[in-house]
């Protein structure tokens, strides 16, 4: 999926935490975005998302004007924290993937992605009995079951072991391989981790973008 | 039990002979289908004021109906029409006022409620006081209802459980985790304004059965319960039914039998319910009991 940012502002109750962001995706790039904390990362996914509503004419995906856009199904998504969700709910990892599931996938297909996550003997676990790691791979396989065009995750390494955070890497990369759009925030920017061909840096809502290639001749700031 | 079986009997026999119990019984099966299966997504949504709230409002409208009926002599049929009018209503005034108080929904019913107590104060008095029409709306009489309200409950009945099987992933989705069905395109605010509508009209019904005060608790107890053993939402489900039927059929046996407010032996049936679960619960998780099983199993000879 295409994603264009023009000349983005944004203010939470007249603070404004972005200023003047742009932003061009190509589909299959892979973009890292990084920045100090409060630097106004997690505001500008939102923005992309549909979370924070943004005036006319400043965000297009895939050449659709984001206040017109419907197929929200086509974007995945994992929050930064992963305690937005009701924890008294009795719910199992199976049926969080039903219900979120409005597009079709084939059994198999399912027990393929599951397998993939490492989450397929969590299958039947109740979502209170989950490891902050374990979640953290529920919630990104809950991402994907509507084969998103787009995946947009929000710091998805915080608090997972090394071993995990590799096979997630591995992850995201063949979906980028195979042609999803990535927007990934992370502070983990060693080169053979992740496949990102761009970054951007957000400095007090200020970005700057350039390719990956850039980044490692040069460095940043 | 230590109760004699011509007691049950009777129970029976009446069930068999008695249209008032065949009423009671048909409303009692359908109330204790209705209330966890709505109450299961209440409970977890930590809304479970929104039950009292509107059944306090309800009792508005119910004590409107007596004083438009018995005072004024308005031939308004039964004041139940206007109890459930008033749930509705309450329901839209939550919704008006969680949307305008953005930051602080949940004062939205705190007002409501003072609101809903205060109209029930007015018009009880101005229907002539405290009355047994006024104490069965509070406790419940399951044993005087009539062919109406059955035809109304179980067209209710039905209404929402076509609902429920057609929207089901989006309830679900919604009560787990409102933020992503949003994202996922679902359009949130307007089944939220439904379900509290929904919810509206249940609790009405639900107020022949168990009275304005117990409302609440038949549709969070059996939950709280099922709760506890459950795994996934659809046992959850299940078992709270089961068990708010048994309370059902158990508080109305001794209702009957003895002479008991059907309310409040159905109630008491479910917090019984409730406790075994709990205990049963705490013998079968307690570290000690596990100690003992490795114990044994290491001692034992193959
Ligand atoms: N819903 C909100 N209402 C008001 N202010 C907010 C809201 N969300 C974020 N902010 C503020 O906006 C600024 C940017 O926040 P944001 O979450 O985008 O930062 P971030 O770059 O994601 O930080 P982190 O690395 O800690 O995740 C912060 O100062 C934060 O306090
Ligand atoms: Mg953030």
């Amino acid at each position: 999926m295409r994603v264009e940012v023009q000349n983005l502002s944004f203010s939470y109750d007249y603070r404004p935490v972005l200023r003047n962001v742009s932003l061009s995706l190509e589909s299959g790039d892979f973009l890292v975005v990084v920045g100090n904390n409060g630097s106004g990362k997690s505001t500008l996914i939102k923005c992309i998302l549909g979370i924070n509503r943004v005036p006319d004419k400043k965000i297009y995906l895939d050449g659709m004007e984001i206040n017109e856009f419907r197929k929200w199904l086509r974007i995945g998504y994992v929050p930064q924290k992963l305690d937005d969700f009701n924890y008294e709910f009795p719910i199992t990892v199976n049926e969080i993937m039903h219900v979120s599931r409005y597009s079709k996938m084939r059994d198999e297909e399912k027990l393929a992605l599951f397998d993939r996550m490492g989450i397929l003997e969590l299958q039947n676990e109740n979502i209170n009995t989950l490891s902050g790691g374990q979640l953290q791979r529920v919630f990104i396989a809950r991402a994907m079951v509507n084969h998103p065009d787009l995946l947009i995750l929000d710091e998805p390494t915080a608090g997972i072991d090394s071993e995990s955070e590799a096979k997630f890497y591995r992850i995201v990369n063949d979906l980028n391989d195979e042609g999803v759009t990535i927007i990934l925030i992370s502070h983990d920017l060693k080169p053979g981790k992740s496949n990102f061909n761009r970054i951007m840096r957000l400095t007090d809502g200020r970005a700057k973008t350039m390719a990956a290639s850039e980044y490692f001749e040069k460095g940043v700031d | 039990m230590e109760l004699d079986p011509l007691v049950l009997m009777g129970f029976i026999r009446a069930l068999i002979e008695r249209q008032f119990m065949q009423y009671a019984l048909i409303t009692g099966v359908l109330v204790g289908l209705l209330a966890p299966m709505i109450g299961s997504f209440v409970v977890i949504k930590r809304l479970s004021l929104i039950a009292d709230t509107l059944s306090h409002f309800s009792l508005a409208g119910l004590s409107i109906g007596i004083f438009l009926l018995n005072i004024l002599r308005l031939p308004i049929g039964d004041p139940l029409y206007v109890g459930m009018m008033f749930a509705v209503i309450g329901a839209l005034l939550i919704e008006a006022l969680r949307s305008y108080y953005k930051n602080y929904k949940e004062i939205s019913m705190p007002i409501v409620i003072s609101l809903g107590t205060a109209l029930s104060a007015l018009f009880i008095s101005l229907a002539g006081g405290f009355n047994t029409e006024i104490y069965n709306y509070l406790f419940g009489s399951i044993l005087t209802v009539g062919r109406n309200f059955v035809y109304i409950i179980a067209i209710t009945t039905f209404v929402i459980f076509v609902l429920i099987i057609i929207f089901y992933k989006r309830i679900v989705i919604i009560s787990f985790d409102e933020r992503y069905a949003r994202l996922l395109g679902i359009r949130v605010g307007v089944f939220q304004f439904f379900s509290t509508i929904i919810l509206g009209v249940v609790v009405s019904l639900s107020i022949e059965t168990v009275g304005v005060l117990l409302v609440s608790s038949l549709m969070i107890i059996p939950v709280a319960a099922a709760m506890k053993i459950g795994n996934s939402f659809k046992t959850t489900l299940l078992i709270a039914i089961l068990f708010s039927e048994v309370s059902v059929i158990l508080g109305l046996w001794l209702s009957y039998s003895f002479g008991f407010p059907s309310g409040a032996t159905i109630v008491l049936f479910n917090i019984l319910i409730l406790l075994l679960v709990i205990i049963v619960k705490k013998i079968f998780t307690s570290p000690h009991a596990e100690e003992a099983t490795t114990f044994e199993s290491e001692v034992q000879p193959e």
